[in-house]
């Protein structure tokens, strides 16, 4: 288990901010083996700080890192793999060459490093391009030699900032996939992403920052429990004043009239409403996780 | 040290293969190889003087001047002699044993020469045998001064050069690595110091590969077209030197322009980061310089032991004139402390600069405050 416990990091000062800015104000969260964690906050938020830290890129002033119950170390951190936010790749190196590099750099011998290189690049589709310098390649092409260089080890944990930004939906695809299938073999998967959705449709477990605070985590499910569910009615036509004395809000659109509420009986509702009009729609709404994150970093 | 060993082999063999390195080492060797036979080409290595005889026998100049080349040439009469004079074809003629003429003055040494060796020969004839004077220096041995000093000047341009040129790729890399952020996955993988060294060496080897080359080349071509004959002993002993201090000088100004461009985030600011560096590079290139025209001076004395300028100008005094072998194990010794101290220092402006992107760092800034 990866367990990141009050972490605090403050930035010095430049000329705008004399003070210095804080970038976490004690952040804490743990992802379990074969858990996928989403981690989701506004820019600025922490989220790239905090995995630096992790990757031992920053050190923090206060808190700490453990993996597997020990102090995480360098050692240890050899075998996480790593997709910084910004990406960067040797321009003039060759695919190949480029990956087999890193899987030594992680203490990989230098077969294995091929083997896995190989791999890799059958997998990722690369194979064709091994042999040219990672300039010539797409962009898309180029995520995708980045994404080997993190996996080329077969890493215990994945720490992947925003790994889906920039991509097509065919790249996503592809990159969701090899990220599943890692989580299956057990590896703690945490990426950040702007792209709730895909958080929503991909993660255990969510995470939220804001201002260098983890203001809501747990799974998806838990946190729309906690945010409670929305009832919505759509009566047609219906008797003017209906809707006085209920909970909740209503909107006219034409002569539909829509009631939401989070509160209330909803038994009560639906026989006012059947009263009051021909009843199109009665049902309960799950909030997104949009929505979720919108209420708690407000 | 094995991660330190991998970032040194991706250098070598990175740079290897570029185009620019092996045309670099080919431009190098043809420039080196011209070098040692220009002497021969260019009609260096003593006069040579044409010179024709009316009557007359050839005077014995060759015996008296082994370093000069005669060529001799019999005329019929005065005449065709003259002729020959104002065209140009001979540069003195001999009529009768008696006389010599030339176009205009002779020139001072033929002149010298002529009358020197014909009075002798005629004194020989006569029966008169004087013995030649002795030659003895009671100073330094000065035989071998031109081709010392030759040596330093060539020594002191290719050692600034090779120096200048790999400090600069140093200072390259580090911005390559840091501008595109590649060093974030690297420091998640090894640790600053190795990524450091291993550049440093990395890069260091292919200087080394160009001096090595240089010299082989050199000395090669110098063999090969007689030039190694004005050569002073103990000619190994200086390449090991120049090797040496190579080394030691190279990785005193490498870690220097590591940590300075470790401040800076885009190449186009590697020129400005590096300035001061390559002032003192320069300054160290004009006082060896001056130090290979002026070997026993005051300046070049001092300043073969103070670093870093020790490291261009010990191995050029080592090469025009000679130096006791306690100065050199002193001045080294002095470069080597001065090389670990620059090492611990350049490796703590890196690790706590190399991660900090975007405006350029002042170095006080990163000295005082913690990554």
């Amino acid at each position: 288990m990866l367990e990141i416990s009050e972490l605090r990091k403050r930035f010095a000062g430049g000329p705008s901010a004399p003070g210095g800015k804080v970038a976490l104000d004690g952040i804490s969260f743990a992802v379990r083996p074969g858990e996928m964690f989403g981690f989701v906050g506004a820019n600025g938020a922490g989220k790239t700080t905090t995995m630096r830290i992790v990757m031992g890129v920053l050190q923090a002033d206060a808190g700490s890192v453990s993996w597997e119950g020990r102090p995480l170390d360098h050692d240890a951190r050899q075998r996480f793999g790593y997709m910084p936010e910004e990406r960067g790749l040797y321009q003039k190196m060759r695919v190949a060459e480029q990956i087999e590099y890193f899987g030594r750099l992680h203490g990989l011998s230098a077969q294995a490093a091929k083997k896995a290189t190989d791999d890799l690049l059958e997998r990722l589709g690369l194979t064709e391009r091994r042999n040219d310098a990672v300039q010539a390649l797409s962009l898309g092409n180029q995520q995708r030699v980045q994404l080997a260089v993190a996996l080329v080890h077969d890493p215990q944990v994945l720490i992947l900032d925003e790994p889906f930004s920039g991509l097509d939906p065919i790249a996503v695809d592809a990159l969701v996939g090899a990220l599943q299938e890692r989580c299956r073999g057990g590896v703690p998967v945490i990426f950040s992403s702007h792209q709730l959705e895909l958080v929503e449709r991909l993660c255990d477990s969510v995470g939220i920052v804001s201002a260098g605070r983890m203001v809501a985590a747990g799974t998806v499910d838990a946190l729309r429990s906690a945010e409670g569910d929305t009832l919505r009615v759509v009566v047609r036509d219906p008797a003017p004043g209906w809707a006085d004395g209920l909970p909740g809000t209503v909107t006219v659109h034409g002569d539909r009239h829509t009631l939401l509420t989070t509160g209330g009986d909803d038994q009560e509702i639906l026989r006012r409403a059947m009263k009051a009009g021909h009843v199109e729609h009665f049902g309960v709404q799950h909030p997104t996780l949009t929505e979720i994150f919108k209420e708690a970093v407000a | 040290m094995n991660g330190l060993m991998l970032v040194a082999r991706r250098e070598v063999s990175t740079q290897v293969r570029t185009r620019a390195f092996v045309i670099g080492l080919l431009v190098t060797a043809v420039l080196v190889a011209g070098l040692s036979f220009a002497p021969k080409i260019f009609g260096g290595g003593g006069d040579s003087y044409t010179l024709g005889t009316v009557n007359s026998q050839q005077l014995p100049l060759q015996a008296a001047a082994p370093e000069v080349g005669f060529e001799w040439r019999a005329f019929p009469d005065e005449a065709a002699a003259e002729r020959a004079v104002l065209a140009g074809d001979v540069d003195a003629v001999l009529v009768n044993g008696a006389k010599v003429l030339t176009d205009g003055e002779i020139d001072a040494q033929l002149g010298v020469l002529m009358q020197s060796v014909n009075r002798e020969f005629k004194l020989g004839a006569a029966g008169v045998a004087i013995p030649p004077l002795q030659m003895e220096s009671v100073g330094a041995d000065t035989r071998y001064e031109a081709a010392r000093g030759a040596i330093a000047t060539v020594l002191v341009l290719i050692l600034f050069m090779l120096i200048l040129g790999q400090v600069v790729m140093v200072a390259m890399g580090v911005v390559e690595e840091k501008g595109s952020r590649i060093v974030e996955i690297l420091l998640a993988s090894v640790r600053p110091w190795q990524l450091l060294g291993g550049k440093i060496v990395g890069l260091g080897i292919l200087g080394l590969i160009n001096l090595v080359t240089i010299l082989v080349v050199g000395l090669g071509a110098a063999f090969a077209s007689g030039l190694a004959a004005d050569f002073p002993p103990g000619i190994p002993g200086l390449v090991a030197g120049v090797v040496l201090w190579f080394v030691l000088g190279y990785a005193f100004f490498a870690t220097l322009a590591a940590a300075s461009a470790s401040l800076v985030s885009r190449q186009e600011e590697v020129n400005s980061v590096l300035t001061p560096l390559t002032m003192i590079i320069m300054a160290t290139y004009f006082v060896a310089f001056y130090a290979s025209n002026e070997p026993t001076g005051t300046l070049a004395t001092v300043a073969s032991y103070i670093p870093p300028f020790s490291s261009m100008i010990m191995p050029v005094r080592m090469a025009a004139t000679e130096v006791p072998m306690w100065q050199v194990g002193l001045s080294m010794a002095a470069m080597l402390a001065a090389v670990v101290a620059v090492l611990a220092f350049g490796a703590k402006v890196y690790e706590r600069a190399v991660l900090r992107t975007g405006a350029r760092l002042k170095l006080g800034e990163v000295l005082r405050t913690r990554a």
